[in-house]
């Protein structure tokens, strides 16, 4: 007698909550799962990273949400690692349920996410440069892949520059080691020599014996490849410290890290798809809303936060496109719609990857940065050929 | 050239690291595991110091000043009530250690953060140049060898220091007040290890786990050195020898291993590692 009536208990309190479910499901926010590196390697980074995503969240809420529903953000620490991703996309698929991630993180980190991304069979919009060629169903990603990014740099080194020998130096995972291996390849396609190539791993702070290397080769260029964030601001405090001052190339730095390393990073040159002095309404419009909402607080807008802000609103187009959250018709529309954003017009329409005006500028001594030359719409390349 | 200075610099580093773990291990016989968030504590004050506005100076003088406090507050709450169980104190230092970095997590945030370096550039000489500040640091160890080698020797604190080193019970039989001599050497202990968490950081950053990596490394050394601050300068320079050579002619991660390799062997081979009793 218990027994039965405990049960049907049960199960009448079970059945509630989805029926509650069913006739909330119209009101429900749609939630945007963000991992990042709220520490470590890219906690240097993030904060920007998040600002952009909140920026435009409360826009787009405040412009009526997607399809009548308003977007949440949940954002989760990965660690800047394969470890913490692992945690942080667990948590967000399956325990927060969130309905789509959208992010920028290490490479490490993202490797790590994929297989459980592919099992939630959540759409991912993966905002972090990186070194090209990973490739999800469903994934898509509106950052820059090395075919845009590095030969500005190499080209300018060579042709302004005169250098002939280049030193390479990386974070030891998947993207210092990618894009390094690209700029070998390229530069030696371009008939240059690379004399010394090293790598130390992603968390290391100790270039000493790295820049002792540096000197004994006598490179006429370095060109680096580090995680973002911490690893740059080390190496390159040390290679001042060194005196070292030949044409430096930095293939991982954003303008917000340029800035905090203060004197340090005069001089160095960057390859990004966005730099705060795009001279256009719509950047000019996102930095005074940045400045409107966050003040004081605000962290530089930057290469990895500024794709966040486009890709938010990459995924309210899709959804609108595909009429719903469902996972497969969002994967379908996100290669289908463009977005206007600071950067100009992004479509993720390149075997998932999208084509992207680049700018060569060098940091000046007060940590702003001056552009040198534009390369507009340049094509990503061959990245996921089996995905057209 | 540069080699021999990157050698020396390392060791330099190594041992201003080591030193406080050492002198407590010394006195107390126990392994002080919170000294890794010892360093932190030091970094995160001259952190303060330089968002002050004050000189580096003052960063390292805070940094000294907080360790102290912050030691003699653990050694009377934590340790002290575990004198008659040292491997219980042991345990206690490293959930010590796993606290201290939350509080500082929860205060100061989980980013990575950085001081500016007190001297920029480098220093030129007849065979080239060199970081001016990893100069210094040289010159701070020495100081800080010296300073330490003359309190032992030439203090009446030193003495009574030493007497407990050698032998506690005996000490105490002799009306010595070993609880005083524990008390400031932890404090003293905590208080160089910050100053050396505040001495690294200009060279790299600061962020609320940068101590653990330091922690092994320093273990490691005054497990290989016993009790003697002299053989812990032969240590720091054989082992940071060997760091900055493997780094530089193999490759950096095998120089990270090397510390924890070579102590292995050299205790295997020679229990007492490099000191002389």
């Amino acid at each position: 007698m218990f027994k039965f009536r405990s049960l049907s208990m049960a199960a009448v309190c079970a059945l509630l909550p989805l029926s509650f479910a069913a006739l909330a499901q119209g009101d429900a926010p749609i939630r945007i799962g963000m991992p990042v590196g709220l520490s470590g390697a890219n906690s240097v980074v993030a904060p920007s990273v998040v600002q952009s995503a909140q920026l435009a969240v409360e826009e787009i809420n405040a412009a009526g949400g997607v399809l009548g529903r308003k977007l949440a953000l949940e954002v989760a620490d990965d660690a800047s690692g394969a470890v913490g991703a692992q945690k942080a996309f667990d948590a967000l698929i399956f325990q927060k349920k969130v309905d789509v991630l959208i992010s920028m993180e290490t490479s490490a980190a993202r490797n790590a996410g994929l297989p459980i991304v592919a099992r939630g069979k959540v759409p991912y919009i993966y905002t972090s440069f990186y070194e090209g060629r990973s490739c999800s169903p469903w994934m898509y990603v509106n950052a820059w892949v090395p075919e845009q990014q590095v030969p500005p740099i190499v080209d300018h080194f060579m042709r302004a520059k005169n250098a002939k020998t280049f030193f390479l130096v990386g974070s030891d995972y998947s993207f210092g080691r990618g894009m390094l291996e690209f700029t070998k390849k390229y530069a030696q396609g371009k008939g240059a020599t690379i004399v010394g190539e090293e790598y130390l791993p992603m968390d290391g702070s100790d270039w000493t014996a790295v820049i002792s290397k540096i000197r004994a080769a006598k490179p006429d260029a370095l060109v680096t490849s580090t995680a973002g964030g911490a690893p740059n601001v080390t190496l390159t405090k040390q290679l001042r410290a060194a005196g070292i001052n030949i044409p430096y190339g930095n293939l991982a730095v954003d303008e917000g890290t340029a800035k905090s390393m203060g004197a340090n990073a005069q001089g160095i040159y960057i390859s990004a798809s966005y730099v705060t002095g795009i001279d256009s309404p719509a950047n000019k419009k996102f930095l005074a809303a940045m400045t409107k909402k966050f003040g004081a607080d605000l962290k530089t807008p930057n290469d990895l936060s500024v794709p966040e802000y486009e890709a938010v609103y990459a995924y309210k187009l899709a959804v609108e496109k595909a009429k719903g959250t469902d996972p497969e018709k969002v994967v379908k529309a996100l290669g289908e719609v463009a977005v206007d954003g600071p950067r100009g017009r992004i479509a993720m329409t390149q075997q998932r990857h999208a084509p992207l005006t680049m700018y060569l500028a060098q940091v000046q001594a007060d940590g702003s940065v001056k552009v040198i030359d534009s390369f507009k719409d340049v094509d990503a390349g061959t990245q996921c050929p089996a995905m057209k | 050239m540069n080699l021999l200075l990157d050698v020396l610099t390392t060791s330099a580093i190594l041992y201003i690291v080591s030193a406080g773990l050492l002198l407590i291990f010394g006195v107390m016989k126990i392994v002080n595991f919170a000294h890794g968030a010892f360093l932190t504590v030091g970094a995160y004050a001259s952190l303060v110091s330089a968002r002050l506005g004050l000189p580096p100076v003052a960063g390292f003088a805070m940094a000294l000043l907080v360790g102290a406090v912050v030691g003699m507050a653990i050694e009377w709450l934590v340790v002290r009530p575990l004198y008659a169980r040292p491997l219980d104190a042991i345990l206690a230092t490293w959930g010590l250690a796993i606290v201290l970095g939350q509080l500082i997590t929860l205060a100061f945030g989980r980013e990575v953060q950085f001081v500016p370096s007190p001297v920029d550039g480098t220093f030129a000489f007849a065979g080239g140049e060199y970081s001016a500040y990893r100069l210094l640091l040289v010159g701070a160890a020495v100081v800080l060898g010296t300073v330490l080698a003359l309190l032992l020797t030439r203090t009446r604190i030193g003495l009574v220091t030493r007497a407990v080193i050698m032998n506690e019970q005996l000490a105490r039989g002799l009306g010595i007040h070993a609880g005083l001599v524990r008390f400031f050497t932890f404090a003293a202990g905590a208080g160089i290890g910050s100053l050396a968490g505040a001495l690294i950081t200009p060279l790299s950053s600061v962020d609320p786990n940068m101590g653990v990596p330091w922690l092994v490394n320093a273990f490691m050394l005054v497990m290989v050195s016993g009790v003697s601050m002299a053989s812990l300068l032969v240590a720091t320079l054989v082992f940071g020898a060997a760091q900055v050579l493997l780094s530089t002619f193999v490759s950096p991660i095998l120089g990270g291993l090397a510390i924890a390799v070579l102590a292995a062997v050299t205790l295997r081979i020679r229990p007492k590692g490099f000191a002389r009793d």
